[in-house]
């Protein structure tokens, strides 16, 4: 018999030890003096296997149970305040469906929430901390439409750090990035709404599917006055495109909504 | 001191579930590709003559070749006779795709019930002749398109019931006096034992308790072995675990001695399985529901969801578990920070998880198309704030929850408190001490961010490895931060 272990947490480490080796080649280590030893004691345990197997349960059982809180530990220096508003969780929310179903739109959100004097939720700084953290230009747009924030949370999160360090360039943060759109459809880009749907919809109902990324830069880059009567038109039409695009539309529309100034 | 003969099951078979849950039929599979080859087959149109009684369920599944193949299979795992399955298919792999499929179509409830062919009574009969085969209620044959004749009127033999069940509890008795045995020789060969690193090893054990019926230890042993080499210090983890095993194999032996609702758990904990039927039948706790938080764990070939609810009324935690397979969809149908009112029906012995039989949103009402996001509410800032404890407190409940049952794995508890860095790991913390965090780092930096290092109300589940933050009670929103079932297992919701 060894002697009897001083607390708890020294009884609980024998007990690990004896069982790493095994009770062939280490006797069962004895429980402190106390109600668990003598619930050990009170079984008939003739095998040396079965009385560690009992004193196993009985400490795990009791470990878990007495389960106390650590000493308590000192907060975090918080990040500097800022005193803009949050987005609204409808704003997160679409946010999400954005990344999902139109990331050609997630530049134009992230800026609206810059420009609309909006600060980024938690959820989505995290979410796009990580999504952003090898490409400088929307990670600088993430930190402007996160604030003290973002920093604040890469720098106790590694994994959400940025990765190299490459340079902005200037005014990249500031301007939404080029997407291609042929000449022919690039003077819709700045006419009314009328004439953009007469322009617009003659057009989907003939193209082939092959034509998609055009009329998506399309509707990402015009003026959002014409979206709405832009999407009734499109999902009047009966094919797959157009309704397609008649949801970006309210998507974009909805978005730029939602993050109006306020 | 009552006598040693096992209380559980009380009354007669009729307690045992007899409509198997998914897990089950993942458990039966040779492999998880095999239920994902089962997947795509288990539609209604991929089947013909469909149909289900107490003991079989049947059909014919319409593949690629000119002839669809007959299949069966025996679920009578409640008459203590084990599953089994027939198809006429050339796979040697038992039980084949199409096995599988028709038990997936069956569980999720696209196979009506219905008279047997004489096929299937013949198959069945020949099997076991002296099993029961309980009567079905619906014999309309109409509703197969099977213009087979009706079947005789099954026998009700009461005494062959009540064998089945003594069947089924000796099996279940052998199974947990050979784990103690198992446990015993681990003991003796020790921690090091180099068999313990091999997943075989508890595969094997898993596999023979399935056997045994008692498929909640087995899953049990499974996540034990995910525990060997998981940390520096997993010979401590998994010796705590296998003592834990070691008191259900002792509980599981001596229910007749337990006190009624420890009985109950413990017989839950083994893997006693109960009818839903049986859980919906109890009294129900209605009151107004606050979904507090939601966690998703990937348990083999199984995502398990919970979902943790608290009443407002009563105080009482309630859990909510759903399943899914390789493509399958979990329960969305809770969204964090909503509140709804509904009827939970607990499982016996006062249990944590429970069945829903109605449900209606008192507050809020979804906006927004994701389940991530929920509208400011008032009401349920109000009793996150209220029902917020302090770290010492969730200590406190946490640990007279573990003491009535200590096989416990999971619990929730609502703290007030900050994330913060110290000793080198990330604690929640108070004035009255600090909780280790476990979890993935997009929840726990989500927790960092919301809070910004003030104290915010949280939502955790514990575990014995650590906190989980599963959600985040703001002012105007609640965050959705449990873990999340890996999207390209699950399918859509």
């Amino acid at each position: 018999m060894n002697a009897p272990s001083e607390s708890a947490a020294e009884a609980w480490a024998e007990l690990v030890t004896a069982a790493l080796l095994g009770t062939d080649r280490r006797p069962v280590p004895d429980l402190p003096a106390g109600a668990l030893a003598d619930m050990v004691a009170d079984g008939v345990h003739t095998d040396p296997a079965d009385r560690m197997l009992a004193a196993v349960a009985a400490m795990a059982v009791a470990r878990r149970s007495a389960f106390v809180p650590l000493p308590p530990a000192a907060s975090l220096q918080p990040p500097e305040p800022d005193p803009r508003p949050i987005i609204p969780a409808v704003a997160a929310a679409t946010w999400r469906e954005i990344v999902a179903e139109w990331p050609v739109l997630e530049d134009e959100w992230t800026l609206a929430v810059v420009h609309g004097g909006w600060q980024l939720a938690a959820d989505v700084l995290v979410a796009t901390l990580a999504r952003h953290r090898t490409d400088p230009v929307r990670l600088a747009r993430v930190g402007r439409a996160a604030g003290p924030l973002a920093a604040w949370v890469a720098a106790h999160e590694p994994a959400l750090a940025a990765t190299g360090r490459r340079a902005v360039p200037p005014g990249a943060v500031e301007a939404l990035p080029d997407l291609p759109v042929p000449p022919e459809l690039a003077e819709l880009l700045a006419v009314d709404a009328h004439t953009f749907v007469g322009a617009l919809v003659p057009r989907v109902e003939v193209a082939t599917p092959s034509l998609k990324p055009v009329f998506v830069n399309l509707l990402a880059r015009c003026r959002p006055e014409v979206l709405a009567d832009t999407a009734a038109a499109l999902a009047t039409q009966p094919f797959g495109l157009a309704l397609a695009l008649a949801d970006l539309c309210r998507l974009r529309s909805r978005m730029l909504d939602e993050l109006r100034p306020r | 001191m009552r006598g040693s003969t096992p209380r559980h099951p009380r009354n007669t078979v009729r307690r045992v579930e007899q409509r198997w849950s998914v897990e089950q039929v993942a458990a039966v599979a040779p492999n998880a590709a095999a239920v994902a080859s089962a997947e795509p087959l288990a539609v209604p149109r991929r089947w013909a003559s469909t149909g289900c009684d107490a003991r079989a369920v049947w059909g014919k599944c319409l593949g690629s070749g000119a002839e669809p193949y007959d299949t069966m299979v025996d679920h009578s795992l409640a008459d203590g006779t084990g599953a089994a399955w027939r198809c006429s298919c050339p796979s040697r792999r038992r039980p084949c795709k199409h096995a599988l499929a028709l038990l997936l179509l069956w569980v999720r409830g696209g196979v009506p019930e219905a008279a047997p062919p004489p096929a299937v009574v013949a198959w069945i009969t020949g099997r076991t002749p002296h099993q029961v085969v309980e009567p079905v209620e619906t014999t309309d044959t109409t509703e197969t398109g099977d213009d087979s004749p009706p079947a005789p009127p099954p026998p009700t033999d009461r005494g062959d019931l009540d064998r089945a069940r003594d069947e089924r509890v000796a099996r279940m008795r052998a199974g947990l006096t050979e784990l103690d045995r198992w446990l015993a020789d681990r003991m003796r060969t020790g921690l090091a034992d180099p068999a313990l690193a091999r997943y075989s090893t508890w595969d094997a054990l898993a596999a023979r308790l399935v056997d045994a019926q008692a498929g909640a230890l087995a899953n049990r042993v499974r996540r034990l072995a995910g525990l060997v080499g998981a940390s520096p210090g997993w010979h401590a983890d998994v010796l705590a675990e296998l003592g834990l095993l070691h008191l259900l194999a002792q509980a599981g032996l001596r229910l007749g001695e337990l006190p009624d609702g420890l009985a109950d758990r413990a017989a839950t904990a083994v893997g006693w399985q109960v009818r839903h039927a049986d859980v919906l039948a109890g009294v129900p706790d209605t009151d107004d529901w606050f979904v507090a938080g939601r966690s998703d764990v990937r348990e083999d070939r199984i995502e398990v969801r919970r979902v943790w609810l608290r009443g407002v009324a009563t105080g009482e935690w309630a859990m909510v578990l759903s399943f899914a397979a390789y493509q399958q969809s979990l329960d969305d149908s809770f969204t964090v920070g909503a509140v709804v009112r509904a009827d939970f029906h607990r499982y016996p012995g006062r249990s944590l998880r429970v069945l829903v039989s109605r449900t209606k949103v008192v507050e809020p009402v979804e906006t927004t198309d994701t389940p991530k996001v929920v509208e400011p509410v008032e009401t349920t800032e109000t009793i996150a704030a209220e029902v917020a404890t302090t770290v010492a407190g969730a200590c406190d409940a946490i640990g007279r929850a573990v003491a009535a049952e200590p096989w416990l794995e999971r619990y929730p508890a609502i703290i007030r408190a900050t994330p913060t860095f110290a000793d080198g790991r990330w604690v929640l913390t108070d004035a009255t001490g600090s909780l280790a965090l476990a979890g993935e780092v997009d929840g726990r930096a989500t927790l960092l961010a919301a809070s910004a290092g003030a104290p915010v109300a949280i939502t955790v589940e514990w575990t014995p490895r650590g906190v989980v933050p599963l959600a985040v009670h703001l002012a105007d929103r609640t965050l959705d931060i449990g873990p999340r079932a890996d999207p390209s297992f699950v399918g859509a919701a």
